[in-house]
């Protein structure tokens, strides 16, 4: 339903018929006999009969128009339920559907800076739209990190990437060598959100970062 | 002869009617046991022990409802065709002995096949032997004690002491050195004053913190145990005070940690207190006061609210109009109630629909193949009868609330 109601004349519609009407009169000079004048007064009253109705036709026409417009995209609007138990899940956050888990060691770089050492990890997406990683960070200040491929990428529901991490250190002193948990921040994102998440890859790890933070950090300096 | 077929008839009619009569009480849940016998109306128990009165029962009364809901749940669906779940919980007041007792008790009925609980390492500590005698299975939703897995020499060699024990929370092994990891890089304090009260799960996560903080080359500045009946902790905030640390980590739970935070802060040290799990409930802020505020705890698992498989739990648990809170444990508590049912349904799919005499042991063996898509993620247990999900979240007090600042994932 809309909010129009009845089109009739009201009070004040008929005020306005009386100037307009004489306003159409024919110019001065005009013939005038009494038949010539009864059918021109026949034409101004049928003329002034439609003017005076003329907006209410518009209007009843517009209020046709409006409805059968509505009801057509109400008809041919996408079917949405919320809270229905047939509306689709949306998608899942990305950290509830992505695995980081330690792999092994790798050979650095050619290229990369003095005290840097290599690893990889393996990065699953279980379900869900494809997940772009944005961003591989680890917590400790005397640390820098860049992955192979290099950020942004993505991966599709269903696949695993091998992501090769290169790290250098460029503060021995603020470079934990025997931290038990130490995790890698990464930053997800896929339609639903933008997350950051701590990925702890457990002892394989932390033993292994704590070696190659020993050996680069042998001959201490920073 | 028409007498004869009048006895007849009403032969028939008798036997219809007690035929009608005894198919109408299969589900009735007189018959209780372990030993289904034809397979159809059997009440299966499910214990529960958490503190139901006392300073923690805020935790304790969302344990039990969220195992109750997994209850009611299971019989709407009809999961285990021929059996009802029910609850039994008893209160062990957040004491060792009561929760020994309960166990005593919950063995001494047959129609238990498994129990969920309980709330503290220490009382789980007590239980575990009880259970593990008598084959019953136990998850717990909330025990983070290392060694209640792992042995009491977890840091240097695991070994599983009981077969009958499982938990669906992750164990302070990881909480403790996660906080370090949180306090020490990203709120960047580098001197600690570490408090406990020097129960099984307060002195276990303040060392495995402690150690971590350590490693990553963070000073401890002091250390002091309270007394968890107590309520002045004011020498212990002097000298907090005094000690110059830039924050308090506290090895315990809210209705000491609530207090024990705002007497810091009333002895003029405004730094934050942080803690684990046990801090981790509303009730806390109400203790702690508006100076609460930049307070942290960790907690076992990620935010159930943010977890798309926790919706319909938190529809349920609301719709089922309970009165208290599903609380810290609740998602894990449903989890760890459907583990059970998802093993009484292993066990009775594999013995033609029905349960064995030998119930107990089978749905214990059963326990460890457990895997399932729950409330809280994956659920399904390691070698040691740990959560193989083991996520955490920091959280910050923020306008008299928890509110999630970071979350992880142990993927190792």
């Amino acid at each position: 339903m809309t909010g129009i109601g009845p089109l009739e004349p009201g009070e004040g519609t008929r005020a306005w018929d009386g100037p307009r009407a004489e306003g159409r009169r024919p110019a001065e000079g005009a013939p005038a006999t009494p038949a010539a004048r009864y059918t021109r007064d026949a034409l101004y009253a049928a003329y002034a009969r439609y003017a005076r109705h003329r907006w209410i036709a518009f209007t009843l026409l517009a209020a046709i128009a409006l409805l059968a417009g509505g009801g057509y995209l109400a008809a041919t609007r996408p079917q949405q339920r919320p809270h229905s138990a047939h509306s689709p899940a949306p998608a899942p956050y990305p950290v509830q559907v992505v695995d980081v888990t330690y792999l092994d060691g790798r050979t650095t770089p050619a290229g990369a800076p003095p005290r840097s050492f290599s690893f990889a990890v393996l990065l699953s997406v279980t379900s869900g739209p494809p997940v772009t990683v944005t961003r591989v960070a680890q917590p400790y200040a005397g640390l820098s990190l860049t992955t192979e491929p290099s950020v942004p990428f993505q991966t599709k529901a269903g696949s695993a990437r091998k992501v090769t991490i290169t790290m250098h250190v460029t503060k021995c002193g603020k470079a934990p060598r025997n931290a038990s948990l130490p995790f890698l921040d990464v930053t997800l994102r896929n339609t639903r959100a933008i997350q950051t998440q701590s990925f702890i890859p457990g002892p394989r790890y932390a033993e292994d970062l704590s070696g190659a933070l020993e050996v680069a950090c042998s001959n201490s300096f920073g | 002869m028409r007498q004869r077929s009048l006895i007849a008839i009403t032969a028939a009619l008798a036997a219809g009617a007690l035929t009608l009569t005894a198919c109408g009480s299969r589900d009735s849940g007189d018959k209780k046991g372990s030993d289904s016998g034809n397979g159809g109306g059997t009440t299966v128990v499910i214990g529960v022990d958490a503190p139901l009165t006392g300073d923690l029962s805020a935790m304790g009364l969302g344990i039990k409802n969220s195992a109750d809901l997994a209850a009611k749940n299971a019989n709407k669906q009809n999961l285990v065709k021929g059996v009802t779940f029910k609850i039994e919980a008893l209160d062990d007041q957040a004491q060792p002995s009561a929760g020994q007792q309960n166990a005593s008790k919950f063995v001494s009925e047959p129609e238990v096949l498994g129990v969920v609980g309980p709330l503290n390492s220490s009382v789980a500590e007590s239980m575990q032997k009880v259970f593990d005698d008598a084959k019953l299975v136990q998850v717990s939703p909330a025990n983070t004690g290392p060694g209640l897995t792992q042995g009491p020499d977890w840091q240097t060699k695991k070994v599983r002491g009981y077969k009958s024990y499982f938990r669906t929370a992750t164990t302070d092994a990881i909480q403790g050195p996660f906080a370090a990891q949180y306090v020490f890089n990203t709120a960047k304090k580098k001197k600690v004053f570490v408090i406990d009260d020097k129960k099984t799960y307060g002195s276990g996560l303040a060392a495995t913190f402690t150690e971590e903080f350590k490693k990553l080359g963070g000073k401890v500045v002091g250390t002091e145990h309270i007394n968890p009946d107590a309520k002045d902790f004011s020498a212990v905030a002097t000298k907090v005070k005094n000690s110059g640390a830039q924050v308090v980590y506290y090895g315990g739970e809210y209705p000491q940690a609530g207090p024990l935070s705002k007497q810091i802060k009333a002895a003029g040290a405004k730094i934050p207190l942080v803690g684990g799990d046990g801090i981790k409930d509303d009730t806390f802020m109400k203790l702690a006061g508006s100076e609460a505020t930049g307070d942290l705890a960790t907690s076992v698992g990620a935010p159930v609210e943010d977890l798309p498989s926790a919706k319909q739990f938190v529809a349920d648990y609301k719709a089922a109009g309970y009165k208290e809170e599903y609380s810290a444990y609740g998602g894990y508590a449903y989890d760890s109630a459907w583990a059970v049912i998802e093993a009484v349904k292993k066990v009775a799919d594999a013995n033609g629909g029905k349960l064995p005499s030998d119930g107990r042991a089978k749905v214990t063996e059963a326990m460890q193949g457990v895997s399932f898509d729950g409330v809280t993620g994956k659920v399904s247990f390691d070698e040691f009868g740990d959560a193989t999900n083991k996520q955490l979240t920091v959280y910050a007090v923020k306008n008299g609330a928890w509110v999630p600042v970071k979350s992880g994932t142990y993927t190792g």
